[in-house]
């Protein structure tokens, strides 16, 4: 079974204007495959259609062989792909514990999920101290560590994370993109959508580059480093 | 003033408080989690005391011999699940499809249904444009001295409205669907991501909601001993005033808004015995100056952290 993520010509507009014209590309099973690309570049809105929450105006979206274009958003997820949202979008009045439990949401076997978040807490042993705290109330970098141990509480086959260094120490953000080496290393896909070039490249094995709606630059993360479409999707 | 006659109107202003607050925590449930104000709720209500009365002619016509508590409970049972499909029926024709729309459409249309509702009872229930007189359904036991009943029903009704406050309060912060509700009020994009099935929390939300007002419908006509098509209009009034006054989506302040609402009417019922018929318009009078001083209600959080 081929468990790629297959983007083919799509196509999304909100009021007729097209935010993204033709983006077609391949996210495979146990890699890192990036996403680069300037702010407006069309990334979020990718991500977004991925999920079924602004359903793609042409073009389809493929996920371990089965169409899921347009798909309500529970069953995309349902399929085995987590998000780690961009800004975290972590729920706020509730616990730290509860906000795990939600990334296990469609998991019945509450010994599974015991398991799972045992796993989690043994990753963030700080979640672990925290887990009777409203998350609302904690530190940006302890919200971004719920975020991502929410997205691993899924036990996904492939996970999304949208711009995980947003607003991060530096500090935090080295200790971000070894979480998500380690992740892979664990056997799931990762897509990461980042506005950290240099970071990112090192620990991907291939990349896109997106500008105003297109596909501008694509290929390994290797040749991508040098690619004078990288340097002029953000620098212009 | 005798001190029995003031207990006397502490036990009704309960009775009433517990009513208020069942109906204001539907219109707590349905703002916390779609943001929505749903004006048919007091309606809602009315439908729930028209079900209830159906069914107990209906036993009364088929099966006189049934036991007093048998009745009851088919009473209660007719209007929960009438009002439960109704309000899940409101919620998948109305209130999903207009998510998109400006939130004054979402207004303006559940205030026609509201209007719709009231109709239907008026023109195409039995005699409906007249008041029915409501059973008392609960044995009438009751306990007397010079100025105070307590009665037995009185009694019951309260407890079993606690009971059901207690049952919301538990399913919203003890199980899986509550933990998908609260999830869905606090983010609704994030709470899809996890994989919630949007529309399931919609329809179980509004079912909830539905089902504790069905049976403020039943207390209120056991209450009353009399029921009208336009009993929803001021229920409906009051109920969300009371979760107004709490801070609209939050489950304890639509409680002690009911209370206190009921706590409003009563003093002005005592203090101003030659004037009982305006303890409505002191209540109102009251609310509107809470509302002034604490313009997002009682126990909410500043309106700044309502983003």
């Amino acid at each position: 079974m081929d468990e790629s993520l297959l983007f083919d010509n799509i196509h999304v507009a909100y009021d007729k204007a097209d935010v993204l014209s033709g983006v077609s590309m391949e996210v495979r099973p146990r890699t890192i495959t990036c996403l680069l690309g300037a702010n407006g570049a069309g990334k979020s809105t990718l991500i977004r259609a991925l999920f079924g929450l602004t359903p793609p105006r042409r073009g389809s979206i493929i996920f371990n062989e089965t169409d899921i274009t347009g798909l309500p958003t529970h069953r995309i997820v349902g399929m085995g792909i987590a998000c780690i949202p961009e800004g975290r979008r972590i729920f706020p009045k509730m616990t730290v514990h509860e906000n795990l439990l939600m990334g296990a949401y469609q998991e019945r076997s509450q010994a599974k999920i015991r398991s799972t978040l045992d796993r989690v807490y043994t990753l963030f042993p700080r979640l672990a101290e925290r887990r009777s705290q409203l998350a609302g109330t904690m530190s940006g970098g302890e919200q971004a560590m719920v975020s991502v141990g929410r997205g691993l509480m899924h036990e996904p086959r492939l996970i999304v994370i949208d711009e995980p260094s947003l607003g991060l120490s530096p500090a935090l953000v080295n200790e971000n993109f070894r979480i998500i080496r380690r992740i892979c290393e664990e056997g799931v896909a990762v897509f990461l959508v980042e506005q950290n070039v240099r970071q990112t490249l090192a620990i991907s094995s291939y990349g896109y580059v997106l500008s105003q709606g297109k596909v501008v630059a694509s290929g390994t993360a290797e040749s991508l480093k040098n690619d004078v479409q990288v340097q002029k999707a953000y620098f212009g | 003033m005798e001190m029995e006659l003031l207990l006397q109107f502490c036990i009704n202003g309960l009775m009433l408080g517990m009513m208020y607050a069942l109906v204001a925590v539907g219109f707590t449930l349905f703002f916390g989690v779609l943001d929505v104000i749903v004006f048919s709720h007091g309606d809602t209500v009315m439908i729930g005391s028209f079900s209830g009365l159906s069914m107990y002619w209906w036993v009364n016509a088929y099966y006189p011999a049934m036991p007093a508590a048998g009745t009851a409970f088919l009473v209660v049972l007719a209007a929960v699940s009438v009002v439960v499909l109704l309000g899940m029926g409101v919620a998948d024709a109305v209130i999903v499809p207009l998510r998109k729309a400006p939130a004054l459409n979402t207004l303006l249309a559940t205030m026609m249904l509201g209007t719709v509702l009231r109709e239907s009872i008026r023109l195409f229930f039995p005699d409906g444009s007249n008041p029915h007189p409501f059973p008392g359904l609960l044995p009438d036991w009751s306990w007397r001295s010079s100025q105070l009943t307590l009665r037995f029903d009185n009694l019951a009704l309260f407890c079993s409205g606690a009971l059901i406050i207690a049952l919301v309060h538990f399913i919203i912060n003890r199980t899986r669907l509550g933990l998908a509700i609260r999830a869905v009020a606090q983010d609704e994009e994030a709470a899809k991501l996890m994989g919630v099935n949007f529309r399931l929390v919609v329809l179980a939300t509004f079912a909830m909601g539905a089902g504790v007002a069905a049976f403020a419908g039943v207390m209120n006509g056991i209450y009353y001993n009399e029921i009208t098509f336009g009993v929803g209009l001021l229920l409906g009034a009051i109920g969300f005033s009371a979760a107004v006054i709490g801070g609209l989506g939050n489950v304890f302040g639509a409680i002690l808004g009911g209370f206190i609402f009921a706590f409003l009417q009563t003093i002005g019922a005592v203090a101003m015995p030659f004037a009982a018929a305006y303890k409505d318009v002191f209540a109102f009078g009251v609310v509107i100056a809470l509302l002034a001083w604490r313009p997002t209600g009682l126990i909410a959080e500043p309106a700044s952290k309502r983003v």
